[in-house]
């Protein structure tokens, strides 16, 4: 397994990968646990919460490519969402601007 | 070779031989050439739903017989991206075949769909060798000039052409006012061998970092995330019977997308010049390097 992603020193097109609001946010009231955006997921954005009530979480929000919503095609509930990339884009234009 | 589908969508108007006309068109295209689909107007409009998976990824040809150009607005109302629209009396005019009034054609009238559909064929044939030709001279503009790295497991190469990339590691290439879109070296090496070609409608605008097209390798599925902003004029049929192409010559034959594009100017600005991915790039592996050590 990969070793624990340091999101600090990472940059997208020039603009801190922590400024940078892109991850997927789980509908809880669709996810059936079934774990296939966590088995596609090659960065590690989800982890497993065996004991817990919501078995799935995003752990590690910034290891999330930026404009990638490859894991929501796998998700067979449409229970993943990710933010409006016009907005993004905006952001991080205005980002690159100051 | 199996090639991306066409499909005739003719008004087929029973009012006017314009109208018989088209529909007799489209079924003499589809008997000359088994590539192609009919699509009957009156079923599609009733909402049979055996058409969405005909249409779907299908190069949509509207053939009208009169300017209320009935199948075009059938399109657009079923959301059906179109390719092509046709318009019967412009076929008249260039066969000089008039087909009367008479519903049931006659002499001019049975010529007219034979020389449409012929039209239609060889039209469909000379888009993909014009597209053959434009990536060959794009070949040859490039000179096939690289840059190089290898480090570990990762290897790739950047043009030196006037290439642009995304941090997406895909690519565009802007050629006689439209652009082609495709994936880079380093992303095809990451991925491993690509099993199938997802590519959009013909018609469909996407906007900067929209998917446009996905793949799937042996190793994962994922999107062709588009540097610009713009609308599909053509897609790469090669890619349905060899998808190995992207593999292969990423940056040539294994083209995924032709783009019409919208806001160029734009977009250019946040895109990286093939030295600057270069760079880009070999700091990222650097980096990737670093953590697996």
């Amino acid at each position: 397994m990969a070793k624990e992603y340091d999101a600090s020193t990472e940059e997208f097109m020039g603009v801190p990968r922590k400024k940078i609001p892109w991850w997927p946010t789980i509908d809880y009231n669709k996810c059936t646990f079934c774990m296939e955006c966590d088995k596609f997921c090659p960065h590690h954005v989800y982890e497993k919460r065996e004991t817990e009530q919501r078995k799935l979480v995003v752990a590690n929000p910034y290891n999330c490519v930026v404009f990638c919503r490859a894991c929501a095609k796998a998700c067979p509930e449409d229970a993943l969402s990710f933010p409006d990339k016009r907005e993004i884009t905006k952001l991080i234009k205005e980002m690159r601007g100051v | 070779m199996a090639e991306r589908k066409t499909v005739i969508l003719p008004c087929n108007g029973l009012d006017k031989a314009l109208g018989v006309v088209a529909g007799r068109a489209g079924i003499v295209a589809c008997a000359k050439d088994p590539g192609i689909k009919l699509v009957c107007p009156v079923l599609l409009n009733s909402g049979e739903p055996k058409y969405d998976e005909m249409v779907k990824d299908a190069d949509i040809i509207c053939l009208n017989g009169c300017m209320t150009r009935c199948a075009t607005k059938l399109a657009e109302s079923r959301k059906i991206p179109v390719k092509t629209n046709l318009l019967v009396p412009d076929m008249v005019k260039k066969f000089n075949l008039k087909p009367g009034t008479d519903l049931v054609l006659q002499t001019s009238g049975v010529q007219l769909p034979e020389a449409i559909a012929d039209d239609i064929i060889t039209s469909i044939k000379k888009d993909r060798e014009s597209m053959a030709q434009e990536i060959h001279s794009i070949e040859v503009e490039d000179k096939a000039e690289y840059f190089e790295t290898k480090k570990d497991k990762f290897y790739f190469k950047v043009p030196k052409g006037a290439y642009l990339f995304n941090e997406n590691d895909c690519w565009v290439r802007v050629f006689g006012g439209l652009a082609y879109l495709g994936i880079s070296d380093f992303l095809q090496n990451q991925v491993g061998d690509i099993l199938y070609v997802d590519l959009p409608a013909i018609g469909k605008e996407f906007g900067q970092f929209d998917e446009a097209g996905s793949f799937e390798s042996v190793k994962s599925v994922q999107d062709l995330i588009s540097p610009v902003s713009g609308k599909v004029v053509a897609v790469n049929n090669q890619l349905a019977s060899a998808p190995e192409l992207a593999n292969q010559d990423p940056y040539h034959k294994g083209w995924f997308v032709k783009v019409e594009l919208a806001d160029f100017d734009e977009d250019k600005g946040l895109l990286l010049d093939g030295p600057a991915y270069f760079e880009f790039m070999k700091k990222k592996i650097e980096l990737e390097a670093k953590k697996q050590h």
